[in-house]
């Protein structure tokens, strides 16, 4: 991340040197600006999804979620802790529900919980994987555009895109399997 | 689909009213967290909105998307939604800028604007999902997770051109 960001972050300020040098300090600003507004509007999202998740989690409504995705989990993961385990089956579930927005905050907390090294771990691995490539049921914000500008049918794309959401998450999965082989078994 | 949220919502709120759990500060506890997660995230989209904008800002990426172009075009991939592929792992508002772009450049309902739309629908945006997963961790090497991610990036762009012929 090092390298290729220094890289084309240099070659692109070369190349706005020779064009347009009075430019630079502005698109930086407002790539930061951008950055700060994005960071706002996910705050917004993290607190209302990481509030509900603490009440579902004092109301051991997490547990039985994660009872149910058990045996997937085990055979995505191996042995992860009950704490992972459960912030895992969140990630599933809203990722299943298509509320991508929801899916991020437990990613990061099941991440946070088990990942302190510096190497990426397997689990790290698979579950940003399954989260990169995850089925979509219904890609609302690309049918809302559709229909905002026109389009005859704008849902038409619901089947192709299942079809190849579900091409990516099989051959994602498998892809961790073939680089870091099956879960260990023991802790 | 509209009524999943609100449904998830409720049913929360009245399970764990039921439970006897103090929903409200509960609630509190949990969104309390939201602003340190987000303040750990905003340093590292800085980073990647500087270098996508500068980018884009130079013009470099007409180049780069010319370079890469015929490869692309080999696999079924139509050269107008090249642009599309290759943003979209960097920013999710820059790729919807760019499928704006295309809609009302070739239609919605043409072929190549029902394949930028599987492709937006059916790939992720990679380094900034992994900025934001990993920031605040100590995770520095992050081994083959980025690469298998952009490589089905790749596939379902791939599968989303030939799907859109057959479909």
């Amino acid at each position: 991340m090092n390298i290729v960001w220094t890289a084309v972050t240099v070659a692109a300020l070369i190349a706005l040197t020779i064009t347009n040098p009075q430019s630079i300090l502005t698109v930086c600003l407002d790539s930061s600006a951008q950055a700060l507004k994005t960071a706002l509007e996910l705050t917004a999202v993290y607190c209302l999804w990481l509030g509900i998740f603490r009440i579902a989690e004092e109301c051991k409504l997490v547990e039985k979620l994660s009872k149910c995705f058990t045996k997937l989990n085990k055979w995505l993961y191996g042995n992860i802790s009950e704490v992972a385990s459960n912030y895992v089956s969140l990630n599933l579930a809203s990722n299943l529900l298509g509320i991508g927005n929801a899916a991020t905050p437990s990613a990061i907390a099941a991440i946070r919980e088990v990942e302190h090294d510096e190497k990426l771990s397997r689990f790290g691995a698979m579950l940003f994987v399954v989260n990169a490539t995850s089925v979509q049921l219904l890609p609302t914000t690309v049918i809302g555009l559709r229909a905002s500008l026109g389009s005859a049918s704008p849902s038409d794309i619901i089947l192709p895109n299942l079809i190849a959401t579900v091409i990516t998450s099989v051959i994602g999965v498998a892809l961790v399997f073939i680089a870091y082989g099956k879960p260990k078994k023991a802790n | 689909m509209d009524y999943v949220v609100p449904v998830i919502l409720i049913l929360v709120l009245v399970y764990g009213l039921i439970k006897r759990v103090n929903v409200y500060d509960s609630f509190v506890l949990g969104a309390k967290k939201s602003f340190d997660l987000s303040l750990s995230v905003f340093p590292y989209l800085a980073a990647m909105f500087i270098m996508v904008n500068c980018l884009r800002a130079s013009g470099l990426d007409v180049y780069i998307i010319r370079f890469i172009s015929p490869p692309f075009k080999l696999l079924g991939v139509p050269s107008e939604v090249v642009e599309l592929m290759l943003l979209r792992p960097f920013s999710g508002s820059g790729s919807l800028a760019i499928l704006t772009d295309v809609y009302k450049q070739y239609g919605v309902d043409s072929y190549v604007g029902r394949c930028a739309s599987v492709i937006m629908g059916s790939s992720e945006t990679v380094f900034y999902v992994a900025s934001v997963y990993f920031a605040g961790t100590r995770v520095k090497r992050t081994g083959f997770a980025i690469p298998i991610a952009l490589f089905c990036n790749l596939v379902g762009g791939v599968a989303a051109c030939l799907l859109c012929k057959v479909l």
